[in-house]
This record gives structure tokens, C-alpha cells and sequence, in this order.
């Protein structure tokens, strides 16, 4: 019973250990600084906003990532859903709900163009998705004829952004990922082909479909990304030669570190977990006036350290675990 | 037949690259029938202006002149108003050809971009990005291709190096002086009517770009003359110091000037969840009155002063989304440049590439300075607009432009002098 309890308290020190420290370690920087880290509204609402952005990014990243498919193009899809969205709801005066409606079906789309692109060209991945990377934003570029989209006086569309939608976003995003991967037939065909392409294949899984609905569900979640990007300000920058790119980085680091905790728990679970660390990180940059220069040593460091463990997890364990050994016998001899 | 969809989906994304970058079209000569680069055919446009005819009699603009533009910056408001003006208008005007370089990101891609205009036959270059303009000069005075600043200036000291410099044609834009009174005179605006609490949006001066500085330095100026007896920023208390502070800094600094506040500040354009969060917080700072900003100010804080009293002042261009944010209430105050302005370095450009350059009466290069066209009403930038959006008469017309094929430098001087709103509508 005892061995039970502390079993549980060890898989959530586990599961919860990294977003844990994470906050503790920003509560403490503001501390020292004389700042809290949540102080107003505006606080929360930048927390959940990062949270539910990164953890989408994270989501569409991994899905292709974890096949072997470099998606550079992603952040275009993001980009480009938004402006097809803005400018039809801007036009047309549609609401908030509707702009997230054609947001998804327009990154849906542009996802299942990009998985098309790839399944028909055959090239591989990195070059298909710089391709399509380049092809979406000047597309996004002409639509707009390079002016972006702009409603920062519209204030229905730009309403959106509050604790409560946010925390939607999350859970929805969430739950609708766990079902389309854990318990649908799409999800088992792709846990096969992850785990075994050939032999995935010859059992009579389709890996050309799998590929485009994995494109598809990634265009789509980019699209409430981009949705929720272009609702903060009511501004859509334009961006071109490979401008758009940098939003997949912002995933990396929480999709390693939702890949350590997945360990432990769903690996859905750990890229949300991996999405609120880096939010408790970006809110504590926000509140000491963090410079850019320093939030990207200090990022870059975070992502190598966390690699470096990764890679030599086992020596470190191997190490600490020779240490109490010695520990033990010299204790031993003592006696 | 995969082979034939390979090949089609790889075309198209090929021509996707070119999008929104590289030559432009050749629109200018639409009307010219027969008329191509290099040729020999008249290439005249059609205006039915005898003065102009006279002007064609003395310089030989039969032939297409091709004209390089660099830039390093194609999306915001500004650059993209700039580019409408010269492929818009004065390409349909003049027998010239703009090819558009990439957005520049660095010192090296400036030097790649002109070696490519070089080997694309251009005989001028109009410079729009300032990574190493030192090096472009020499470049250009190499190649024996001639050069123009546009939108800008050298420093004193790069002009007294360059200035005798054969192919340099000389820059036209606003001064550091003038940037420093845009900010200058935007601060007063708002401390006359008696407001105390500002925050300052910094733009680019994390990157040290001197007009974001500038303008910033002539916003705390103001603050410091009207902070009271004693009142200094950082210890500073005259122009050329407070420059050299945020030059020291990399920043502004928040603070107390005597009576008058700074509560809060943001630089940089780094557009990721902790730079719009600081934005976010910074425009919901307690007490704040306006946010007083080097650059595009209502796109990074309009909706989070939505429902406030905060004021928004900004330095850009004249763009429809800022009518919509001064409509609004968002946007208050606007410096902007007017498209129109980089008129007069262009025909400076195209004459010295006809062969008749224009100097100053030492024989040096241009080095003119231009202002700001401020709206401080929904009225007043309507005005404006209505003239900097148009294609078919701008701000300087052909007409007007015109004037300047074979003026001598005093008429120049006092054509590019007479920048204002007001002044232009009255030539």
C-alpha cells in the first residue's frame, strides 16, 4: 500500500516535475526583481495565450516530426489561414466564431495541399514543405498585395483574446487530439506506421492517406494558431523568404520536453505540460522586460541542457547511482 | 503522368519564389508599342505637355533606363507605398524600368543585389536599405553605376567622404535633424495639452538604428524642457547628450523627468508571445496617458487600449488601416511620410543617368532633407491620404517633376524644401 502511494507520488513528481520547477524558478527571478509574475489580467490571458498557441505548433510539429517529415511550411499555414479568415470576415462583417471556423477549414486545406504536394512529388519533406513555405506566404503577399490584413478597430474580431477562450482552446485542442490518435482507426494506422512503416504497409495499412490526413490535421490545428495570433492585435504582418519559419521553433523545446514527460503519461499530455513551461518562461521575459538578445541565449541553453541530459540520461543515472554505492560501502567500512 | 504533376507543382512553387519579389513588370512601355530595354525607339509616354517635349529635346530619354531599387524592407505600410509610387506611377511616366532587389537582410545581400542589377544593365541604383551604405557607395562608384539614398541621409561624416564621389548622386530624405524634431515636436504636442504620463515604443533602437534614436532623443527632449527646473533623463539634460544616452543604453530608460513621466517602454520588433505580452502590459500600465511611438504604434497597441483613454502617436506612412485606427480612437497623432517624396531623388537619379547629374553649386552630391506630412485629426489625414494613395496624381505629379528635369540646384533645393502638405498643393 505504502510502495503504491509513494509510486504515485513519484509518477507525479515525474509528470509534473518540469512545469513545476519551471514555475517556481520564475516566480523566484520575479521575486528577486520585486515583481509578481501574475499581477494583472493581461497576465493570465499572455500565460494561456502562449500555453494554447505552443501547445497547437507542438501538436501539429510532432505529428509530421515524429515520421520522419520536416514541415518547415507550417507557420505559412498559420499565416496564410489567418488572412483568408481576417479578410473574409472583415469584408463580409462576419463574428469571431465564424473567423475560427474558416480558419480551420482554411489550414485544413492548405495542410491537405501540403501533404499532397509531398505524397505526389516524392521529394523530401524539408525541400516539399520550403516550397510550399515560400508558395504560401507570397501567396498571403499578393492576396494582400503585401499590406497585410488589418482590424484593429473592429472589435468584435478582436474580443476573442481572454482566460476563458483560451483555456477552451486548450482542453478542446487537447481532448480532440487524444481521440483522433488514441482511439480512432486513423490514430492506430498511425501509432503502426511510427512504429514500423514496412511492416505497417504490408499489413495492409495506407501510409499516402495516413501522410495527407497527418498534413491535414496539422494544417488545421495551424489554422486556430494563426486564428489566435491574428485576434491579439487585429494585425496580420505579412512575411516573406522563409519569415514565417520561426514559428515552428517555438515548438521545439516543449516538444522534447513533452517527449521526456510523455514517458511518464500520454505524450499529449507532456507537449501541453512542454507548452505550459515555456508560457510560465515567455510570461517571466514579459514582466522583467527580458531583452531579446538574452531571451534567446537564454532559450537556446534551456534546448541544449535539456538535449545534453536526453542523450546521457543513462550515465547521469549511472553516476548518481555509483555515487550512493559509494556512499553506502564507505558508510559500511566506517562501521 | 506523376511525372508531368511533379513537374507542374514544381513550376508553380517556382513562380511562388518570385512572388512579391525580384523585377517588376514593365508597364511604362504598355503604351509604347515597340518599346524595349536598350532600344532605340523613342520610348516617350504620351502626357500631351509641351513643356515636356521641350524638356525631351534637351535630354535623350529615348531610351529605357533601367534603375535598380534596393530595399530591405517590403511589407510594412511605408516600404509598400514607396514601391506603388515608382512602379505605379512613375514608371508609366518615365521611359524607366524599377527591378526591385529581395528584402534585404544584411550588408552582404546589399553587395550580391547590386552585382546584380550591375549585371542586369542598370545604369542607377536607389537605395532604400542602409545595412552598409559606405560599401555600397564603393560599390557603385566602381562599377561606374551611379547611386542615390533614398528616404535618408548619410552622416556628416559619410558625406564629406563621399560627397566629391563622381556616381554618388547624393541623398534625400529626413535629416537625423529632422527625426529629431518629428519626436520632438510629437512630445509637445501632447505636453502642451498638459499630459504627464507617457510610454515610449522604441522601435528599432535595440538595433541602434539612428532615426529610431533620434526621434526618441527629440521625445525626451521635450520631456526634460518640460519637466521643470532641474529636470534630466538619466542625468542628461540637452540633445546631444540624451543621444548619446540611449545610444549608451540600447534603450530608453523609464523614470521620472522632473514633472513629467516615462511608466513605460518597449523596443524591438521580435513579434513572439513575450514581445506582445510586454506590449500588451506596457499599454495597460496604470495612469498612462499616451504611448508616444518611434514607429508603427497603433498595430502593436491598438487593441489593448481599446476601451481606454490612452492615445496612441505614431511615426509611419500614410496607410488606409491608420484612418481606421484614428477613426477609431486608437491612433491620435501621425507623422508619416507621403509616397510622393522619393519623387525628387528619382529624377536627381534619372538625370544623371541621362547624363546631366544634378550638384550643388561645390559640384557635390545632393544631401537634402525632407519632413513629415502630421495628421492630427481624422480631417486632416483623410486629406492626406486621399492625395498619398493615388496613383493617377500624387502628390508630385509628373507635371511637377518635370520642372526638376532641368532645374539648377537652387530650384531643386527650394522644390524639395517646400515638403509640406500645404506647400505641395500650392506649387
Amino acid at each position: 500500500m505504502k510502495t503504491g502511494k509513494t509510486n504515485g507520488l513519484k509518477r507525479i513528481v515525474e509528470i509534473a516535475g518540469i512545469p513545476a520547477a519551471a514555475f517556481l524558478i520564475m516566480v523566484l527571478l520575479c521575486g528577486i526583481q520585486g515583481v509578481k509574475l501574475f499581477e494583472m489580467e493581461g497576465n493570465w490571458i499572455l500565460f494561456f495565450r502562449a500555453a494554447a498557441s505552443v501547445m497547437l505548433t507542438t501538436f501539429a510539429l510532432s505529428l509530421n516530426l515524429n515520421s520522419g517529415r520536416f514541415d518547415f511550411s507550417i507557420g505559412s499555414v498559420a499565416l496564410l489561414s489567418s488572412v483568408i479568415s481576417a479578410s473574409i470576415c472583415t469584408a463580409a462583417g462576419l463574428p469571431t466564431i465564424v473567423m475560427l471556423m474558416i480558419s480551420i477549414i482554411a489550414g485544413a486545406l492548405l495542410g491537405a495541399i501540403s501533404g499532397a504536394v509531398y505524397v505526389i512529388v516524392k521529394l523530401p519533406p524539408i525541400i516539399v514543405s520550403l516550397g510550399v513555405a515560400l508558395f504560401y506566404e507570397g501567396f498571403a503577399f499578393s492576396i494582400t498585395k503585401g499590406y497585410g490584413v488589418s482590424f484593429v478597430a473592429n472589435a468584435e474580431l478582436t474580443s476573442f483574446p481572454s482566460v476563458a477562450n483560451y483555456l477552451l482552446i486548450i482542453v478542446c485542442g487537447l481532448l480532440l487530439f487524444i481521440f483522433l490518435f488514441d482511439y480512432t482507426q486513423f490514430g492506430y494506422d498511425y501509432k503502426a506506421l511510427l512504429s514500423g512503416q514496412k511492416v505497417a504497409v504490408n499489413t495492409g495499412i495506407k501510409e499516402i492517406p495516413n501522410a495527407v490526413g497527418c498534413y491535414t490535421i496539422a494544417g488545421a490545428l495551424m489554422g486556430v494558431v494563426g486564428f489566435i495570433s491574428a485576434t491579439n492585435t487585429g494585425t496580420i504582418q505579412m512575411a516573406l523568404n522563409f519569415g514565417s519559419i520561426g514559428t515552428m521553433f517555438t515548438a521545439f523545446l516543449p516538444m522534447f520536453i513533452g517527449g521526456f514527460i510523455g514517458r511518464f503519461c500520454n505524450e499529449k499530455i507532456g507537449y501541453l505540460l512542454g507548452a505550459v513551461t515555456t508560457a510560465f518562461i515567455s510570461l517571466m521575459y514579459a514582466r522583467l522586460n527580458v531583452d531579446a538578445s538574452v531571451q534567446q541565449i537564454v532559450t537556446a541553453l534551456i534546448l541544449v541542457g535539456f538535449l545534453i541530459y536526453l542523450n546521457n540520461e543513462n550515465k547521469i543515472i549511472e553516476l548518481v547511482q555509483l555515487k550512493k554505492l559509494m556512499g553506502k560501502t564507505g558508510a559500511e567500512k566506517g562501521k | 503522368m506523376k511525372k508531368f504533376w511533379a513537374l507542374l507543382l514544381t513550376a508553380a512553387m517556382t513562380v511562388s519564389m518570385l512572388t512579391g519579389c525580384g523585377g517588376s513588370s514593365q508597364p511604362a512601355q504598355a503604351d509604347t508599342a515597340g518599346n524595349e530595354a536598350g532600344s532605340d525607339s523613342t520610348g516617350q509616354t504620351d502626357t500631351g505637355d509641351n513643356a515636356a517635349q521641350d524638356i525631351a529635346a534637351d535630354l535623350d530619354m529615348s531610351k529605357t533606363v533601367k534603375i535598380g531599387i534596393l530595399v530591405s524592407d517590403a511589407t510594412t505600410a511605408e516600404a509598400l507605398a514607396f514601391r506603388t509610387y515608382y512602379t505605379e506611377y512613375i514608371q508609366k511616366q518615365y521611359n524607366v524600368e524599377m527591378i526591385y532587389s529581395d528584402e534585404l537582410t544584411d550588408a552582404a545581400g546589399e553587395t550580391s543585389a547590386i552585382d546584380t542589377f550591375i549585371t542586369n544593365n542598370c545604369k542607377a541604383i536607389i537605395s532604400f536599405s542602409s545595412f552598409d551604405r559606405a560599401a555600397q557607395i564603393e560599390q557603385c562608384e566602381g562599377a561606374g553605376v551611379y547611386y542615390a539614398v533614398a528616404t535618408g541621409t548619410l552622416t556628416d561624416e559619410e558625406y564629406e567622404t563621399y560627397k566629391g564621389y563622381e556616381h554618388y548622386v547624393g541623398a534625400i530624405g529626413p535629416s537625423l535633424d529632422v527625426e529629431f524634431e518629428t519626436g520632438y515636436n510629437m512630445a509637445k504636442h501632447y505636453l502642451d495639452q498638459g499630459t504627464t504620463n507617457f510610454a515610449i515604443f522604441g522601435g528599432a533602437i535595440p538595433y541602434y538604428t539612428e532615426m529610431h534614436i533620434y526621434r526618441a532623443a527629440g521625445m525626451i527632449t521635450a520631456m526634460v524642457e518640460a519637466g521643470g527646473d532641474g529636470a534630466s533623463y538619466q542625468g542628461a539634460a540637452v540633445k546631444d547628450a540624451i543621444i548619446g544616452q540611449i545610444f549608451a543604453d540600447g534603450e530608453v530608460k523609464t523614470g521620472a523627468i522632473g514633472n513629467v513621466n516615462i511608466l513605460g517602454y518597449v523596443g524591438g520588433y521580435d513579434m513572439d508571445d513575450a514581445w506582445f505580452g510586454k506590449c500588451a502590459q506596457m499599454a495597460q500600465t496604470t495612469d498612462l496617458e499616451v504611448i508616444l511611438a518611434v514607429g508603427n504604434g497603433s498595430d502593436f497597441f491598438g487593441t489593448a487600449i481599446a476601451g481606454t483613454d490612452v492615445k496612441i502617436a505614431s511615426v509611419d506612412a500614410y496607410a488606409s488601416s491608420y484612418g481606421e485606427a484614428m477613426e477609431a480612437g486608437m491612433l491620435d497623432y501621425l507623422a508619416g511620410k507621403f509616397s510622393a517624396s522619393i519623387g525628387p531623388i528619382f529624377i536627381a537619379t534619372y538625370r544623371a543617368a541621362l547624363g546631366a547629374p544634378i550638384r550643388t553649386a561645390d559640384g557635390n552630391a545632393l544631401a537634402l532633407s525632407q519632413g513629415y506630412w502630421i495628421a492630427e485629426n481624422v480631417e486632416d489625414f483623410g486629406a492626406y491620404y486621399a492625395v498619398d494613395s493615388s496613383v493617377e496624381s500624387p502628390a508630385y505629379t509628373k507635371d511637377l517633376l518635370d520642372t526638376l528635369l532641368t532645374a539648377d540646384y537652387a530650384t531643386f533645393e527650394n522644390f524639395v524644401g517646400k515638403y509640406s502638405f500645404a506647400e505641395i498643393q500650392n506649387m
